[in-house]
Parts: C-alpha cells; sequence; structure tokens
C-alpha cells in the first residue's frame, strides 16, 4: 500500500469529522490492479492474493467477473426485489452489533453492497461507517438509507486499504464467499482492527445450495456424461473456527443459521440467485448450459427435492462469526495451579436454601 | 421479440421456461423418479441411463411450445 493512499485517507477521515450528520462523502481508493506491485507480472494474468504467502494462496474466483456481475445487478430497475436474504441476515449481523454493549466510534463494512446492516444500526451503536464494495455501481445507485454519517469506498476485501489499528467493529454481511484468499482476508481484518475491536461476519457456507447443486450435477451427468462445477466450493463451519484462530482472533463465537426459501421452480432459483449478484464466477466454470441439461434438472429438483404445493427449497446455511482481537482486559484462561475447588468435591455442594436469598 | 441479440432471446425463452415446464408434470416425475433411484440403489447414473422417459419429456415440453406459439 502506498502512503500516498494513506495520507489520503487521513485527510479524508481530518475533514470528515466536519460533515453534518446522516451525509456522506466519497472516496475513490483505485482498486487492487493498481495496488499491486509492478513486478507482479501481465495484467490479464489471474492476480496472485498479495496478502500472506502466496504459496497457500488459491485462485479460484474471477473478482472482475464479479465486480462486473454486481454492477449489472445493482442498475437493475427492480434489483430491490432480489434483496430478501440480504436484508435478513443484515438484520440478524446487526442483532449481533446490538448484543455487544458498546459504543463503536469507527466501523467498516466490508463488502457492504447496498449497506444492508448500517439500515438496521444506529448513531448511538456506530458513530461512523466506512463502506466498501467491489461494485461502483452498487454503492453509488443502491444504497440504502442510513442515520449514520458514511464513507463509501471501492475496494477488494483482499486488499484493504486501511492502516492498522483503524477500526473497533469490522462487520461483513455475505460477501466473504467470493474472496480468494480467506485466511488473508482475515488476517488484514485483524490487522486494521484495534486491540480489543471485534469482527462480526456472515458468510454463505457448508450445505448452501446443495439441492441445486446435485439437480445440475445428476442432469449433467445422465444427459452429457460428466459434470462440471456449476455452484462454488464453500467453507465448512468446521474450518471456519480454525481459519479464525489462525488469524490471530480471540474468544470465537461461531453459529450457523439455515434459511430455507421456496421458489416455484429451478429457473426462479437461479434467475433471483443472478439477481442478487450471486451468479457463478470461478475460473472453471462452464460458459453455457445445455437446454436439455437444464429441463432434466428442473424435472430432477422437482422430484428429489419438491415439496407438496409444487414448490422447491433452496437452502442458504448462513455462518456467523464473531472474533474478538487480543487484549489485556480480556479474559484469559486461568493459570495452571490457580485453582481453589476440586471437581471431585461437587457432591458436597449443598443446594441453596432459597429463604437466605435476600 | 425483445431484442436482437443471443443474450435478450435467450433470456426471453427461460422467462417461459417455468410455464412451459407446468404443462409436463406427469413426464417430469417420471424422468425425476428414474435418476431419483440410481442415488439410492446399486446402480451407477451414466449417460443416457433414462433416454426414454427424458424423450418423453422433451416431446411433451416442444408441443407445449409449440402450442404457445399458436
Amino acid at each position: 500500500m502506498s502512503s500516498r493512499l494513506w495520507r489520503r485517507l487521513q485527510q479524508e477521515l481530518n475533514q470528515a469529522s466536519a460533515a453534518s450528520p446522516g451525509s456522506w462523502t466519497w472516496t475513490w481508493i483505485s482498486s487492487s490492479s493498481s495496488c499491486c506491485r509492478p513486478r507482479a507480472g501481465l495484467r490479464s494474468e489471474p492476480c496472485r492474493g498479495l496478502s500472506g504467502s502466496s504459496r497457500g494462496t488459491m485462485n479460484v474466483f474471477n473478482r472482475e467477473m464479479k465486480k462486473r456481475q454486481k454492477n449489472w445487478a445493482a442498475s437493475l430497475q427492480d434489483g430491490h426485489q432480489y434483496d430478501y436474504l440480504r436484508d435478513e441476515v443484515g438484520g440478524r449481523v446487526a442483532d449481533r452489533v446490538y448484543d455487544i454493549a458498546r459504543t463503536f466510534p469507527l466501523a467498516l463494512d466490508i463488502g457492504g453492497g447496498k449497506s444492508h446492516i448500517a439500515e438496521h444500526l444506529s448513531k448511538d451503536v456506530v458513530e461512523r461507517l466506512f463502506l466498501t464494495d467491489i461494485s461502483e455501481s452498487t454503492l453509488v445507485r443502491a444504497r440504502r438509507q442510513t442515520e449514520i454519517p458514511t464513507h463509501c469506498i471501492l475496494a477488494d476485501e483482499e486488499f484493504l486499504p486501511f492502516k492498522e489499528n483503524t477500526f473497533d467493529l469490522v462487520m461483513s454481511s455475505l460477501s466473504l464467499h467470493w474472496i480468494n484468499d480467506l485466511p488473508g482476508a482475515l488476517r488484514q481484518i485483524h490487522q486494521v482492527l484495534k486491540p480489543d475491536g471485534v469482527f462480526i461476519g456472515a458468510m454463505v457456507g457448508g450445505e448452501t445450495l446443495y439441492e441445486l447443486r446435485c439437480s445440475l450435477q445428476l442432469a449433467e451427468t445422465e444427459r452429457e456424461g460428466g459434470f462440471s462445477p456449476h455452484v462454488s466450493p464453500y467453507t465448512a463451519v468446521t474450518d471456519l473456527g480454525n481459519l479464525l484462530g489462525q488469524a490471530g482472533f480471540n474468544m470465537l463465537t461461531v453459529d450457523i443459521d439455515d434459511v430455507q426459501v421456496h421458489y416455484p421452480g429451478i429457473i426462479e432459483v437461479m434467475t433471483d440467485l443472478q439477481g442478487m449478484g450471486e451468479s457463478n464466477c470461478a475460473w472453471n466454470r462452464r460458459s453455457m448450459l445445455h437446454r436439455d441439461t437444464i429441463l432434466a434438472a428442473a424435472a430432477i429438483y422437482k422430484e428429489m427435492y419438491g415439496n407438496e404445493d409444487g414448490s422447491v427449497p433452496a437452502t442458504f446455511e448462513i455462518l456467523y462469526m464473531i472474533g474478538w482481537k487480543p487484549h489485556e482486559s480480556q479474559a484469559k484462561p486461568a493459570k495452571r495451579g490457580s485453582a481453589t475447588a476440586s471437581f471431585g468435591e461437587l457432591s458436597k455442594i449443598s443446594r441453596p436454601n432459597n429463604t437466605d436469598k435476600s | 421479440m425483445s431484442g436482437p441479440n443471443v443474450w435478450s432471446r435467450s433470456r426471453e425463452k427461460l422467462r417461459i421456461f417455468p410455464e412451459l415446464f407446468a404443462q409436463c408434470g406427469g413426464e417430469a416425475a417420471a424422468y425425476g423418479k428414474c435418476v431419483a433411484a440410481t442415488t439410492t440403489g446399486r446402480q451407477e447414473l451414466t449417460r443416457d441411463l433414462c433416454a426414454k422417459e427424458f424423450e418423453a419429456l422433451k416431446t411433451c415440453f416442444t408441443n407445449a411450445a409449440k402450442k404457445r406459439v399458436k
């Protein structure tokens, strides 16, 4: 990251403190390709992650394609009808923010898009918000209203353009599943957090869209003799704890929410996913789907997973994670040898007498 | 036609797909059952295992499309 970028951000922050409440200001920090060091190779080559060791970096998703898909989704006339999932998850993440009895002077929403989380937050919980997304159209056209003064920044989640120890709260809702180098991104989030700062995230994972995946796989096998992946690979909930721990977070909380949405058929599932900006952008994706395969997949989906009333379910498994940046004030495991009671004495503990309570 | 290019023509066809598919419920169920049987039974799913059922489904679908154009 160039120091010029940081100085511009510092100036932004100083200016913004004079801005009136409820307003938002623009900062355009150029996207990942210009943040790359010049030795990174040809522009047309998929850019390997610069964060962390390049040996462990995977390059699964075409981020440029994802940006185009999100721009397209944001420019739809009736795009708000596809926002139901993001709204729901944004509300639940906001609930988790409220559960922490603190006021956060500076918060960051990574991949926030239309700002679904801040919609539910109030100024006494978050005083100032930075909203980043990879897609400009989403930030400009489709942003939701919130009373928190917001700065919109065009930035890639894998290349956060912020200084260390800046934010008290980092949130992310339904955007981590398109990141190539998830360990690296979590480490960057850990870096930009202040000590005793918290990261609250929600990502789709585990068994999301297994019905769609299986139907397409069976249809392609039967019709064409082989199959290619159409649904992106997800993080399992068991891996998430390890990932957060490796990134340096403390006091982890991970839980799962199963959201099942019922659709008339497979075409509506795919149309809605496209409208949400969640189309496939993996490098290994096949660029077309035969009409026979679509017909076969529709029949299989309905037969294998359909409900009595003719609708089909689509499962979204949302993984919520909370991680804290270490700080001395946080509770630590007790030192060895400091126990004052033994488990063997459990049987000797008498029940408290209710009349003694004042 | 809503547009001159492949993109808009494909999207138009996909838009009417559910309507046509709804008219072929029986054939679709037969095909679906044939494929679903391989997931529980011992037989592996290979290419064209359920070709007969699929042909019936496809014929029904194309007839529905022809009727709709009329």
